[in-house]
């Protein structure tokens, strides 16, 4: 008798316990949902990132640099036969990071890496455009920056009339310097967005006390787009 | 009918000893664990935050050398490593006894720039004399400035938990207020908890082995609710989804959330052992009043 007792108890404990459980996780879920549902845009602000998860361990910050092999044979060395090149083509956007240019000038030996977006690891590589600027070969202010001391050293002996080449994997874009500016850091009026096709290069002012609030520069005009692929309906 | 009379009180006391446990857990883990100088110090030496700090001041200095023209060497040459790690607690020690209690305006890291000063200076005559400038007012503004802004630079690179930027937005006052709260609140716990066990002790007094069951679902229950979501986050890793990049932020703000979320389910995982314990014990006692039954027939 005292073991059937013994017995019919245990369903009665194992229940219990498991409708306790479900009855606290509900109330924890009723309680919490709301604040939850408040911090959600905030948790996923911060921790957005879930992605990536990149250690940044490895120096770069979860920063992925992509390097690419760019093609810079000039077109005049190309065979008469193989220039296929068109006026309108495709634009291929380049990754926040990622190599995507060659920018040379002969005037002033000029050649140098460029870098999608501006970071201090980029800048350490090459050339960086602002990511807010325009992507070569659209319309726009295509604005390129590096430092003074190492890729841009001879920027200021850039004189009008020098040519820029910038070589990419989808085509090839010619520009001339029709100014050479200088401006405080403050001052916007050089890299904000255009209606023409321009390019803007600039610098800091080489200055050993301190960092130098002065950019130096030059801007250029569009002279040919040459791009490797056609647009759709353009003609050779 | 007795019997379920009793059972009904004995479960409501069970479930609101549950949050009771978990309310008390966790204002003690916050009063006396997370927002405490040794909780930061750890969370810095598991980190090596000193070491990231410095390499992250070496990258700013050698990148700035870029554009001025200065050798890293003159600023990293006159601070060590062991100057950073110096820099960080001071910070974490300022920020805590912000924390805990009024000390006036101000938030302050200190640190001796004694070393920089001087290779600042040294270098910037050098350079003077070198090509022949003249050291004026202008040149005398220029050192100072540049010495300053070096200052600043280390200073917030030091300040890897942002205990700046908490200050700045006037948080330190309401993590006060909060914790004078919590300090209340643990008390109204404490001894809302001691009322409820009573009260349960009370009706598990015909079958005092009963206890042992009623406390050890407590345990277990409270101990899941807590030690599995603090399982989850930690397994996968959700902190690392941290969106601030820099090195020192990074490590200092998901190794704290780590630290305090491991401190949590370690003690929640011990109070859910607790609870098990007391079932374990509560279902020896039944066994061996069962056969103790079972001989007296």
């Amino acid at each position: 008798m005292a073991d059937n007792k013994h017995h019919s108890a245990l369903p009665v404990y194992l229940l219990t316990g498991t409708f306790l459980l479900i009855l606290c996780i509900a109330v924890c879920i009723g309680i919490l949902i709301k604040p939850y549902e408040k911090a959600q845009t905030y948790l996923n602000i911060l921790f957005m990132d879930q992605s990536m998860k990149i250690a940044p361990s490895s120096g770069l910050n979860g920063l992925v640099i992509k390097e690419n092999e760019i093609e810079t044979t000039p077109v005049s060395d190309i065979p008469e036969d193989e220039q296929h090149f068109y006026d309108n083509g495709e634009i291929i956007r380049p990754a926040f990071g990622e190599q995507y240019a060659v920018l040379k000038c002969d005037d002033i030996s000029l050649s140098v890496p460029v870098y999608w977006g501006s970071s201090t690891e980029l800048l350490e590589r090459g050339a960086c455009q602002a990511s807010s600027s325009a992507v070569i070969g659209e319309t726009g202010n295509v604005v390129i920056d590096a430092h003074v001391n190492t890729f841009f050293a001879d920027l200021d002996k850039l004189e009008p009339g020098n040519i820029i080449v910038l070589y990419t994997n989808y085509g090839i874009f010619t520009y001339e310097v029709s100014e050479k500016i200088s401006f405080l850091n403050t001052n916007k009026k050089y890299v904000l967005p255009t209606e023409d096709n321009r390019l803007t290069l600039y610098t800091c002012e080489a200055q050993v006390l301190g960092t130098s609030d002065n950019r130096i520069g030059a801007v250029c005009t569009l002279v040919s787009k040459q791009f490797y692929q056609p647009a759709e309906g353009a003609n050779p | 009918m007795t019997k379920l009379k009793l059972y009904i009180p004995k479960l409501i006391l069970t479930f609101l000893l549950v949050f009771l446990c978990i309310g008390t857990g966790i204002s003690f883990l916050v009063q006396h664990s997370f927002l405490t100088y040794k909780a930061f110090e750890t969370v810095t030496n598991q980190q090596n935050l000193d070491e990231k700090a410095y390499s992250a001041l070496e990258s700013y200095f050698k990148s700035r050398a870029n554009s001025t023209g200065i050798p890293a060497e003159v600023y990293l040459d006159a601070i060590t490593q062991e100057d950073m790690k110096q820099g960080i607690l001071s910070s974490i020690s300022e920020a805590v006894e912000h924390m805990h209690s009024h000390i006036g305006d101000g938030y302050v890291i200190t640190m001796d720039f004694t070393k920089l000063e001087t290779s600042v200076m040294n270098f910037f005559n050098q350079y003077a004399d070198t090509n022949n400038i003249q050291k004026d007012e202008i040149f005398n503004q220029k050192v100072q400035a540049n010495l300053e802004e070096a200052e600043a630079k280390i200073l917030y690179t030091a300040d890897t938990f942002r205990f700046g930027t908490i200050y700045e937005h006037g948080w330190f006052d309401k993590i006060q207020t909060f914790l004078n709260l919590f300090q209340k609140l643990m008390i109204v716990l404490c001894i809302l908890t001691a009322v409820i066990l009573l009260c349960l002790i009370l009706c598990c007094k015909s079958r005092f082995s009963e206890l042992f069951y009623w406390l050890g679902l407590t345990g277990t229950i409270s101990g899941l609710l807590i030690s599995a979501p603090c399982l989850y986050l930690l397994r996968t890793d959700y902190f690392s989804g941290f969106v601030v990049k820099d090195v020192q932020i990074f490590s200092a703000v998901t190794g704290y959330l780590q630290y305090i979320t491991k401190q949590t389910g370690i003690a929640f995982v011990i109070i859910g052992v607790t609870g098990v314990i007391f079932l374990i014990l509560f279902g020896l006692i039944q066994k061996i009043s069962h056969t103790n039954q079972t001989t007296a027939e």
